[in-house]
């Protein structure tokens, strides 16, 4: 699974450059979260504008990354496409993760709550 | 009807997704219902895979796609282990705690919230999960 990141100041802005986050691919996604909160990373920003299809599993291991950081920091997401938003509403996450219409609102908005 | 077939291979749930959702647009479904179907379809794939067949590739995975004046459905069958209702979780949990989240258990609750119908039975040793989504009339004309 192709996952591009950057840094800017303290914030690791991570965007998947695949269309699905799913069954097949979470397992990596959730892996990858993981060693990047590991290694010390805990402002992240995670970019869904590539993403057109997310599922339960995939759903699954972005929420594993949000409670593997806890309390101890943020994970933000920004530009989620109104298909796969209507996972979040479903399932109610939309009331859980902080959900920005771009990744400038997205680093704004962490840089008010650091 | 349109017969699918796929190995039970992780893999190969989205060229199954990709079908559905490409039936979808073809009966000018709107993008989110699209993915919703598509969404569902998938949950029962990979139910199926990870649970009937127990991540065990060289099974298959049957999805029948059946269109009639009124109503999609899609019938998602294996041969594999029987799914027992009374293990299936309630879904739910408390937003303000984290450790509440779910990170798994959430396919079935997907399926019965967006799916008009969804059955399933046993027949002939064979699995079987119908999920029905009723199409919108067309409006009369005046």
């Amino acid at each position: 699974m192709q996952l591009k990141h950057k840094k800017t100041n303290d914030v690791l802005i991570v965007r998947p450059l695949e269309k699905r986050i799913d069954a097949s691919t979470a397992a990596e996604f959730k892996k990858k979260m993981g060693e990047w909160i590991d290694a010390g990373n805990r402002q992240i920003v995670l970019n869904l504008s590539e993403v057109d299809f997310i599922d339960s599993s995939g759903l699954g291991a972005i929420i594993s990354g949000f409670k593997k950081i806890g309390n101890d920091g943020n994970l933000v997401i920004c530009t989620v496409k109104e298909s796969v938003m209507s996972l979040f509403r479903l399932t109610r996450m939309n009331r859980v993760f902080d959900i920005y219409a771009s990744e400038t609102e997205a680093l704004d908005a962490l840089s008010v709550k650091a | 009807m349109i017969r699918l077939i796929i190995d039970s291979r992780l893999e190969n749930v989205s060229l199954v997704g990709g079908a559905v959702r490409g039936i979808a647009e073809t009966l000018s479904m709107d993008s989110t219902t699209s993915y919703q179907l598509e969404l569902c379809v998938v949950e029962a794939v990979t139910n199926d895979i990870k649970h009937a067949y127990h991540l065990q590739a060289g099974h298959s995975v049957e999805v029948d796609v059946l269109l009639y004046p009124d109503r999609l459905t899609f019938r998602i069958c294996d041969t594999g282990e029987r799914m027992n209702p009374a293990k299936v979780r309630p879904f739910g949990f408390d937003p303000s705690k984290v450790e509440t989240l779910p990170e798994r258990g959430m396919g079935v609750y997907i399926m019965n919230s967006l799916m008009d119908e969804v059955h399933y039975e046993t027949l002939g040793g064979q699995n079987i999960l119908t999920l029905v989504k009723y199409l919108n009339k067309p409006e009369k004309s005046a």
